[in-house]
């Protein structure tokens, strides 16, 4: 980032407006109403975390409780979700989870500084590359061709993975933690982190490293409404006053956070803010023809989830409901439960599992096994579990729905049980239940969303992360997205109807 | 041929069969007449397998059933029946998803693997010969009473059975569509087709070799049609 020429003008400016907040103290505590500032404290360490006794901690909360000091307020942390907490601002600050300001390492952007009031920058960051100490494939940033790399969904790492390294698979998720435990399972080739977060990790992970040098990203700063210019000018000063009088280095060294990029801060603090060329950074034209690509290939991703995992649904759950009716009582029992338990419990909660603990099992089992567990192979995997439950309960009605004669005559043919099942009642049970298995896949294709959670960029996941760059562009994205999923679903219900008029003219019973 | 000898069974408490014997004899034409719930519906298809029995046995063609006591028959002795015995059914049992002609090679293709080319050939002879050559494309929805009940027998036909088992096969059609089965049924006699039916149909009984008439799962006279229908 270029640092603006400075001007004496300016820079008196921005000392005249430091002194005064100096002098003109704020009142007594009791007066004020407390600092509410909007974090997320699942992001974790060494943002803000709870120490081994439970305690809040982290250095976000130490700069917002020496801020909070310098305001003269209490601080009060208020816990939201990372990407949605700019849309915290625009509600009033004293209702319930109201803030006054967002602190968690939100990175100076133009399309946030355009909505929102900016603050000084607190912590100038780098995005650095982690890999396993024990590979050799990547040594720098230039070997993420054809790398699967994890990154935080909707961070300035993610975009600049994005714009940078478009041979990369990236593959984002909510969670640093998960993330990171990922590449050390030699799940993923590499993340790319912030440096505060990677910085911590490594502490936490000796079988991981830095590959090539952290690259300098940006600058983490606080958020505010536009209207409070006084709440931003405290803050400012506030800021000022931590960088000069070392309060901040002293909070950032006891988290191993300091480096000589900080120093920079201190000379910023007498140029312009936000920067003048801040605006430029984002080349507002050609925003559709970035966007609509992306989309579009995200809602490929959908398609190919839903057409890779339904018609294995379809097919275990034809396999149960058979073995669940025709099946001896050993057999049918076993499956029930399998229906049961399916049925029973989220999808989210099974992909989870499938994802997370089943290839930790896997790889005791089969050592190098947990390279397969793929997101995309987990989330076909666990859809087509999810709804061979509901299939299975179909084609268990169907197959009950079709008259006792028919297996009758088949057997009284000399076919085999086997045989009378296969070519005779089944084929019968599948045309009766067309309507309740379309409306499945339907229901399905929908479903495919929640395949988010275990790091698959599909389409509601692309647009999540659009949004968190583009926020001006919400109506659009909305119904663009929902456009897109009735694009393809549409045609599917139109398919239901054809099949059913195909087949129906068959039906004749006897 | 057929030999059932002292047979009996019951539901819960209830007796359907109290001890039913009866031979049928290689080309004959045999018929079970009598009240309704007299038990002639459940005695063939106790011939056929397709429901057990308490005690007494079965004996078809070299194949044997014994009393199960509600215990499946074991599949091996099932297969073997049914390729000797085949069955008419009163409701036709015509299979929807298929043609009159897939109906007709259902069985030598999925019971006995006949190529499907002979198959078909066969099948198309068989429509032919209970007049529905022209019908073999059309499905069962589209096929009356009478056709679909001659389609079922150029069904049973079709896995060449030694003897066919009717139970009720003009029951569910008025007088004009039984008649064209019932044409069909003394065609197959005049070729010596071996045949137990059960039939309320005088007139078709009367053209039996021999008739036995049932009463409250017991055999109660037996002998020429005319000398027991007269009973």
């Amino acid at each position: 980032m270029k640092t603006p020429p400075q001007k004496s003008l300016l820079r008196t400016a921005t000392l005249v407006a430091v002194l005064f907040s100096l002098t003109a103290r704020p009142a007594p505590a009791q007066a004020l109403p407390p600092f509410r500032w909007g974090t997320d404290p699942t992001g974790g360490a060494p943002f803000n975390y709870q120490d081994a006794a439970g305690r809040p901690t982290g250095f976000e909360y130490e700069l917002a409780g020496y801020l909070a000091a310098k305001l003269g307020r209490t601080s009060v942390m208020v816990a939201g979700d990372w990407s949605k907490l700019p849309e915290q601002l625009n509600k009033p600050a004293d209702v319930e989870k109201g803030v006054d300001v967002i602190l968690n390492g939100y990175e100076l952007r133009a399309d946030l500084a355009a909505k929102y009031g900016v603050s000084r920058a607190y912590y100038a960051y780098r995005v650095a590359l982690m890999v396993r100490k024990d590979q050799s494939v990547i040594r720098d940033w230039a070997d993420l061709d054809g790398q699967r790399v994890g990154v935080l969904g909707g961070t300035v790492a993610n975009d600049y993975l994005v714009r940078h390294h478009p041979g990369a698979t990236v593959q984002t998720n909510e969670d640093v933690a998960n993330v990171i435990q990922l590449v050390a399972d030699n799940r993923l080739a590499a993340t790319v982190q912030d440096n505060p977060a990677a910085t911590h990790f490594l502490k936490e992970f000796p079988t991981l490293k830095l590959a090539g040098e952290p690259v300098k990203a940006g600058y983490y700063v606080i958020y505010s409404r536009k209207a409070d210019v006084e709440l931003g000018r405290q803050l400012d000063a506030a800021i000022a006053s931590g960088l000069r009088d070392g309060s901040f280095r002293r909070i950032y060294e006891k988290y191993g956070l300091w480096n000589a990029d900080q120093d920079e801060l201190v000379g910023l603090l007498d140029t312009p803010w936000p920067p003048a060329d801040l605006a430029a950074a984002d080349e507002a034209g050609s925003v559709w023809r970035r966007l609509l690509p992306q989309l579009l290939d995200a809602a490929g991703v959908t398609l190919m989830l839903a057409f890779g995992s339904f018609p294995l649904a379809v097919a275990l759950g034809l396999l149960v409901a058979v073995g669940r009716v025709y099946g001896p009582r050993p057999l049918r029992v076993p499956l029930g439960i399998y229906v049961e338990v399916i049925r029973g419990t989220p999808l989210l909660l099974q992909l989870y599992a499938i994802f997370y603990m089943l290839p930790v099992f896997a790889e005791r089992l089969i050592p190098g096994s947990a390279g397969y567990f793929t997101p995309f192979a987990c989330g076909i995997l666990g859809l087509a579990l999810n709804y061979s439950a509901y299939e299975a309960e179909n084609y268990r009605a169907g197959l009950l729905a079709v008259p006792r004669g028919q297996l009758e005559a088949a057997l009284a043919l000399g076919m085999s049980p086997g045989t009378a099942v296969r070519r005779v009642v089944v084929p019968q049970a599948v045309r009766l239940v067309i309507p309740p298995v379309t409306n499945d896949f339907i229901a399905l294709f929908k479903d495919t969303s929640v395949c988010s959670v275990i790091m698959i960029t599909e389409l509601t996941r692309k647009y999540n992360e659009l949004y968190n760059f583009n926020r001006d562009l919400i109506v659009e994205l909305v119904f663009l997205t929902a456009g897109l999923y009735l694009c393809m679903s549409y045609p599917l219900a139109l398919l239901a109807g054809f099949l059913e008029r195909r087949y129906a003219t068959t039906g004749g019973r006897s | 041929m057929i030999r059932v000898a002292d047979l009996v069974k019951s539901h819960g408490p209830t007796p359907i069969l109290r001890g039913v014997s009866l031979t049928v004899h290689v080309g004959e034409v045999t018929v079970l007449v009598g009240p309704s719930g007299g038990g002639k519906s459940t005695l063939l298809r106790c011939i056929n397998g397709l429901e057990t029995f308490d005690a007494g046995t079965v004996t078809a063609f070299g194949h044997t059933l014994n009393g199960t006591r509600g215990r499946p028959h074991p599949t091996a002795a099932l297969l073997g029946l049914r390729r000797a015995v085949g069955m008419v059914f009163q409701q036709f049992h015509l299979f929807p998803h298929m043609t009159a002609l897939g109906n007709v090679m259902a069985g030598p293709v999925h019971a006995l693997g006949v190529p499907k080319a002979q198959a078909e050939a066969t099948a198309r002879e068989l429509l032919a010969r209970v007049g529905l050559a022209d019908k073999a494309n059309h499905t069962p929805a589209q096929l009356s009473g009478g056709q679909q009940q001659r389609v079922a027998i150029a069904r049973t036909l079709a896995v060449s059975p030694k003897a066919i088992l009717f139970d009720e096969p003009t029951s569910a059609l008025d007088p004009v569509m039984a008649r064209e089965v019932l044409a069909v049924i003394r065609d197959l006699a005049a070729r010596g087709q071996t045949m137990v039916v059960v039939t309320h149909d005088m007139d078709l009984a009367r053209e039996a070799t021999v008739a036995h008439k049932m009463v409250a799962g017991r055999i109660v006279s037996s002998g020429p049609p005319n000398a027991v229908l007269a009973e």
